[in-house]
């Protein structure tokens, strides 16, 4: 296809259309799997049991590794059952109920969350048992989010009634909210119930996805009209009304909660989101600068951004006090070398609450290059599918927006966190999808890749 | 067996557990790409028909459906290469054209409007698979097939 008919007909179809059209699809794709099956056995359950067994098999060499070299942690071996059981009936569900899924996507996430049960249990092991209980809740959710057929239609219908219910959450988490670690400067971005505590930022980033590709998607059709500077014109105000909402929930990420990570990842997605609408490039031009303008005035009014761009500009004249962490992180880089000195054999803890953000830097110490290219490649792979689930899309708008805008959430996360703690960037502490310390990122990403493999087994 | 032989040992097996994962992954990429690029290019052909859904009352029509040509004109008039029989379609109403591989449509300043997914179109616009064209109260859904369709 021409770059130039690709980017005139980003977008399609209403969901009457698409669903009318489902039905010869749901039939042609049945005939497609029959004749697969008689050319290759290689299906797409099967392909899901090799790469869940090849993970189970990594997670649990390493598990005895790090049993027999750090000495028996009782913990391990509880995280390592759970784990299996988790990826069982996982993989048994979405055999059963969805057997047009992409096989490649829960094998995945069920790879780099053990991986990061692992390295929780070897940096902090009291943070394990709390972890372990997230990834059971957290497979749950994603399950039902797989299988309930109604999900997607909600998230549409009850935008509205949804986002008031988040932006209500995060200004509670204003007033109300705590830091689980207790110090009394630390970010408040926490709501405490019972003994757990939520971060409503993160299930902000679901929410916002879903409610921009279902608002964008509606005008969609619109934006496909070949004269493009009357076509901008005629559907600026339309366009308005989310630019604010997203401007706005950014600013009081950063004024009140000061958190950098979450307010710059907001609107990378929202711009990425509106770019696919529109197909314009000045859209893209136009974020940029807003991004550039914003750090200007956000490094001048607030000492958080300051000390965050100092840092990484040169973080070595202050390496013993404000920069250590970052410092401490390139070490732990560079003292892993190519393959990694294996596994409880480094010394990842010298960067300070390695089990959260930095998490990648004790992945890099432990296991190398070969880890940090391994799981690299896994973010990779999940955004490569994630894009081509919603490209297959093409009679949906808001099919399309939901599985490009889930998975771009999840990249420019992945990307954010690995080259923070590189220093390629400066650093916003995000954590590391399904790999850091931290259970409502677990839960939001899983239910995330839980969207997106009902996405997958919808499309063609 | 020491255990530092023991945990090297698992070590080494760990990280080939990696690699095999890594590389059946990847495996599955390319043979997912290679089947991809076989539909589009299938899918490079294009032709397209307009099926008749009905009209706006709701009373039932025989379904019929048209094959487009490059450049096909939708209106009242017989001269039409799709005649619209309906009291609310101008005599030429709109136009569907094809160019470079894709299907436009264009309303010919027509009395009551082409709506397209339910919204009134103002200029040209790119079509897509399963998009739903009202002209007048018919309703048309268009079909991209690969093959030739007969009407």
């Amino acid at each position: 296809m021409k770059p130039q008919t690709a980017r005139q007909k980003p977008l399609g179809g209403s969901e009457k259309a698409c669903r009318a059209h489902a039905k010869s699809q749901a039939v042609s794709s049945h005939e497609r799997r029959g004749l697969r099956k008689q050319s290759s056995p290689f299906t797409p359950s099967r392909q899901q049991w090799l790469l869940l067994s090849l993970a189970g098999a990594f997670i649990a060499t390493n598990t005895l590794a790090l049993a027999l070299s750090g000495g028996s942690e009782q913990s391990d071996w509880t995280g390592l059952a759970l784990w299996i059981s988790c990826a069982l009936v996982g993989g048994k569900i979405l055999d059963r109920f969805l057997p047009d899924q992409d096989p490649i996507l829960f094998p995945i996430v069920m790879l780099l969350s053990g991986w990061g049960l692992l390295t929780i249990a070897r940096l902090a092991p009291p943070f394990a048992n709390r972890q372990e209980i997230w990834l059971l809740v957290s497979t749950g959710a994603m399950l039902l989010a797989a299988v309930f057929p109604h999900a997607l239609r909600w998230m549409r219908s009850y935008r509205y009634v949804i986002l008031a219910v988040a932006l209500a959450l995060m200004l509670a988490t204003i007033v109300f909210g705590s830091n689980p670690s207790g110090f009394p400067f630390a970010p408040r971005l926490w709501l405490r119930f019972g003994g757990f505590y939520f971060q409503p930022s993160e299930m902000m980033k679901l929410v916002l996805v879903a409610f921009l590709a279902s608002y964008l998607g509606e005008s969609a059709t619109a934006f496909r009209i070949a004269d493009k500077d009357s076509s901008a014109k005629a559907h600026l105000p339309r366009l308005l009304g989310p630019t604010a909402l997203i401007a706005a929930v950014s600013v009081v990420m950063l004024i009140w909660q000061r958190d950098l990570g979450a307010a710059m990842l907001f609107f990378v997605v929202f711009v990425l989101m509106l770019y696919l609408t529109s197909g314009d490039w000045r859209v893209i031009a136009g974020g940029a600068a807003m991004v550039i303008v914003a750090g200007f005035v956000a490094y001048h009014l607030f000492d958080v951004v300051r000390l965050r761009v100092d840092i990484w500009l040169n973080p070595w004249p202050e390496a013993d006090s404000r920069a250590y962490q970052i410092v401490q992180s390139l070490m732990a880089f560079s003292s892993g070398g190519i393959f990694g000195r294996g596994l409880g054999q480094g010394s990842p803890l010298y960067v300070p609450v390695a089990h959260s953000d930095f998490i990648f830097a004790a992945l890099a110490e432990e296991w190398g290059l070969l880890g940090v290219i391994s799981v690299l490649s896994c973010f990779a792979v999940l955004t490569l599918r994630g894009l081509s689930i919603g490209l297959r899309h093409s009679t949906s708008a808001f099919r399309r927006l939901f599985a490009i805008g889930l998975s771009t959430m999840l990249a420019a996360q992945a990307i954010m966190i690995m080259a923070g703690v590189l220093k390629l960037i400066p650093l916003t502490g995000v954590t590391l999808p399904f790999f850091s310390y931290g259970g409502s990122s677990l839960l939001v990403s899983f239910v995330m890749i839980g969207i997106l493999i009902r996405l997958s087994s919808e499309a063609r | 067996m020491s255990i530092e032989v023991t945990v090297f040992l698992l070590r080494l097996l760990g990280g080939l557990i990696l690699a095999g994962f890594l590389l059946a992954l990847f495996y599955m990429i390319w043979r997912s790409l290679i089947q991809m690029t076989d539909t589009l290019e299938a899918e490079q052909t294009r032709y397209a028909r307009l099926a008749a859904i009905g009209d706006q009352d709701g009373e039932h029509r025989p379904d019929k459906s048209f094959a487009l040509l490059p450049i096909t004109s939708l209106g009242r008039s017989s001269s039409n290469a799709i005649v619209v029989d309906n009291e609310y379609a101008s005599a030429l109403h709109a136009t569907i054209v094809l160019e470079d591989g894709q299907w436009w449509i264009e309303d010919r300043e027509s009395r009551n409007g082409t709506q397209l997914n339910n919204q009134r179109i103002q200029q040209r616009t790119a079509l897509a698979d399963g998009d739903e064209i009202r002209i007048g109260r018919c309703r048309y859904r268009l079909i991209l097939t690969k093959q030739r369709a007969t009407s």
